[in-house]
């Protein structure tokens, strides 16, 4: 056990990209073994995390690559949010890895395999690294995998999808980086918290420019309003599997950078929080407006992701302990519950043949197991006791309310009219399945046992985090601190 | 008033971004990561090309980044490229006894000048991106000037492009066990400046990324090709 503690973090990054590279060869000698590749790296990513996650609490590990110290050369941070962030893509992506043992059959199955590797080490890359030139590379192969897993299938709606996000994508990327350009030519560094030092106003439009210029290309992969035209098709048409690691991880990936850039980078305070809360607002009402009146059942969750970040973006903008740590709780159960939902829905669509949400008729009874998954899904993310998603919505309306100022009361209120909006259409659904008789004779049999087990798992956690919230606060709270004090990370980076 | 709004919200960026410029210090200096770099890079790295001392040395981990990116991209296009329908684009026409004899000529040299290229990295201008960039062109010229294509073997290329990206990696994990125990960390002598036989790992991983990258992008051609095909 100590072993694995003092692991290097560096190895959550270099261990999936190393097997992505190696599946080519396996794939020359047995077509078989390669889809055991992904459960094993990340069965691995998930122990190294998850044992080194407690270290970290108390002081953040500083990984210098090649021993150049920072500024001059590459680190990694993994301090409770880069590692809390870490373990939660590692432990999704090997339950994702496992439901997609059977799932994934038809189509270039090696190729799918290399390309959910190098989506996730990407992401991992994002949240561990502490430069922010680094940050583009591994944001880039993030992008430039999922582009391509959601042209998977290969059919009509797929390759225009990806199309879309290729170019709304591409433009965010060259967004991103012109802004990293003009901070670096002005300060001469790329070190996020060299940066963040040498940034004394992010008012200043030298300094506000870049910073939108960053947010908005971050933005587009959060799918922020009004940055998130690509999301529903590219979301719809992808592999459900692959559904559920773009819904889950990859935005909350985009969402984390946007608000290491707010917070860390250019420390923003004051107004500019309005401004975010507004977006926000708008984002939630947009994306539960837009899902209510969807009858495909991946469109609603794709449109449901759009509402769950304006959440988490609203919590994180509160810029207090309470409403940080509850950003970062809500993206936890977004996550599992949000892929929970994909997955089950994977099997449904797959089983009934139709993604419109009238043909569940009587899925309830045919496939007891995999409709249960999928109301337990549904109900952690309306926010219904005793699941995760009731934990995480009322530690933000805590910090909603405790902000006292009647501007964020109001604000609130209309998020939770959001809320509202999103029982009504998931219960549409959970009735459809449950409570309607189907005229088909067929009779569709479950998932396989791959399936089963990694939905459980999912469905698992989605109860006993609700049932014991607790247990994961003082991470969330370290989380916090870390975001919000950033001459701590500063002076745990640079000494 | 769309226009309007445009055009505002554009002005605001340009002030932004000439406030921005402005604040830069062109031609001083000032900098103090880059002044470290040409100060001290040859020491640090002993690369005689501070290019290649910051792009394999001081931000190893970026390159890394950008290899996978390619792999990325070379894998992405063979998926999105095998769901579509093939379809004819007419007859090839056959290339001239010029364009022929003149590959056969160049050929060799191509692939000469692209291994000078990416064993020189840490010497001269170039390296391994560029080099496999080179040799990539020379297998261009084959699918050019061929009469009957050749196709690229499957197998071979294959096995350079993984074997070039992990042993980037394994040493890269061979630096995280030996020594001062950092990823990518330098273990090798820096042995004489200046010569071929210097600079640690940086030859080593360089002469992988230009095998790499020349199977990769000749892999891309092939696939475009078996696409028009």
């Amino acid at each position: 056990m100590n072993e694995i503690m003092n692991l290097n973090p560096v190895l959550l990054i270099a261990v999936p990209i190393g097997l992505a590279m190696l599946v080519p060869i396996l794939g020359l000698m047995s077509s078989k073994i390669v889809k055991w590749v992904p459960v094993v790296g990340f069965l691995f990513n998930s122990v190294v995390s998850l044992a080194v996650l407690p270290r970290v609490l108390n002081q953040p590990i500083i990984v210098k690559i090649a021993g150049f110290a920072p500024p001059f050369g590459i680190n990694l941070v993994a301090g409770p949010v880069g590692m809390f962030l870490a373990a939660l893509i590692a432990v999704s992506g090997f339950l994702v890895a496992v439901y997609s043992l059977d799932y994934i059959h038809e189509g270039a199955a090696e190729k799918y395999h290399i390309l959910f590797l190098l989506l996730l080490s990407g992401a991992t890359g994002v949240v561990l690294t502490g430069d922010i030139f680094n940050l583009f590379v591994f944001f880039e192969i993030l992008c430039i995998s999922s582009y391509a897993l959601v042209a998977y299938l290969g059919n009509r709606s797929g390759i225009e999808a990806a199309v879309k996000y290729l170019i709304q994508g591409a433009i965010g990327s060259s967004l991103l980086l012109i802004g990293i350009g003009l901070l670096y030519g002005q300060f001469g560094t790329l070190n996020m918290a060299d940066l963040a030092q040498n940034i004394t106003s992010f008012s200043e439009p030298s300094v506000f420019v870049p910073m939108i210029l960053m947010v908005t290309g971050l933005g587009i992969e959060a799918a922020i309003f009004p940055l998130n035209a690509w999301l529903p098709d590219a979301h719809s048409s992808a592999p459900s599997s692959i559904s559920a690691v773009l819904s889950g991880i990859a935005i909350e990936v985009g969402l984390y950078a946007v608000i290491r850039v707010v917070f860390t980078i250019c420390h923003v305070t004051g107004s500019f929080f309005v401004f975010l809360v507004a977006i926000a607002v708008v984002t939630v009402l947009i994306g539960e407006m837009s899902a209510f009146g969807q009858k495909n059942i991946k469109r609603m969750l794709a449109y449901s992701s759009i509402g769950q970040i304006g959440l988490i973006l609203f919590a994180f903008s509160l810029a207090t302990e309470f409403g940080v740590s509850g950003g970062l709780f809500q993206m936890l159960s977004h996550t599992l519950g949000k892929v929970l939902l994909f997955l089950s829905a994977g099997y449904m669509i797959y089983r009934t043949g139709s993604m419109e949400i009238s043909s569940f008729e009587g899925v309830g009874k045919k496939m007891p197991w995999t409709a249960l998954f999928f109301t337990i899904g549904t109900l952690s993310i309306i926010g219904l006791p005793p699941f995760a998603g009731f934990s995480s919505k009322f530690l933000i309306i805590k910090a909603a309310l405790a902000k006292g100022d009647l501007l964020y009361i109001l604000l609130m209120g209309i998020v939770l009219l959001g809320t509202v909006i999103e029982g009504t259409y998931f219960f549409r659904v959970v009735q459809v399945i449950y409570f309607k008789e189907s005229n088909n004779k067929t009779e569709p049999e479950g998932p396989p046992v791959s399936g089963l087990i990694s939905m459980s798992v999912f469905a698992i956690l989605v109860v006993l985090i609700g049932l014991f919230p607790n247990a994961i606060l003082k991470i969330l709270t370290t989380a916090a601190s870390e975001l919000l004090n950033n001459l701590e990370y500063i002076r745990s980076v640079l000494g | 008033m769309k226009k309007g709004v445009s055009i505002i919200l554009l002005l605001i960026l340009l002030w932004g971004v000439v406030a921005a410029l402005s604040e830069m210090p062109f031609g001083k200096a000032k900098l103090e990561v880059a002044g470290h770099y040409t100060d001290y890079g040859k020491e640090d790295t002993g690369a005689a090309n501070i290019v290649t001392s910051v792009v394999l040395g001081y931000r190893g981990f970026d390159t890394l980044g950008e290899v996978t990116v390619l792999f990325l991209a070379c894998i992405g296009l063979a998926v999105v490229l095998s769901t579509l329908k093939k379809q004819g684009c007419g007859a090839r026409q056959t290339p001239s006894l010029i364009l022929n004899t003149g590959f056969r000529f160049l050929f060799p040299l191509i692939l000469l000048f692209g291994t000078y290229v990416f064993m020189h990295g840490h010497l001269s201008p170039g390296g391994g991106f560029q080099g496999g960039a080179v040799i990539a062109s020379g297998f261009v010229l084959m699918y050019l000037s061929v009469p009957k294509i050749k196709r690229l073997n499957h197998f071979v290329s294959t096995l350079f492009e993984s074997v070039g990206g992990l042993i980037f990696l394994v040493i890269g994990l061979i630096g995280l066990k030996l020594g001062s125990q950092y990823f990518l960390n330098n273990f090798l002598p820096n042995g004489e400046f200046n010569t071929l036989l210097s600079a640690g790992i940086i030859p080593v991983i360089y002469i992988a990324i230009g095998f790499k990258v020349g199977s990769e992008l000749s892999k891309i051609i092939d696939v475009l090709l078996e696409e028009s095909e």
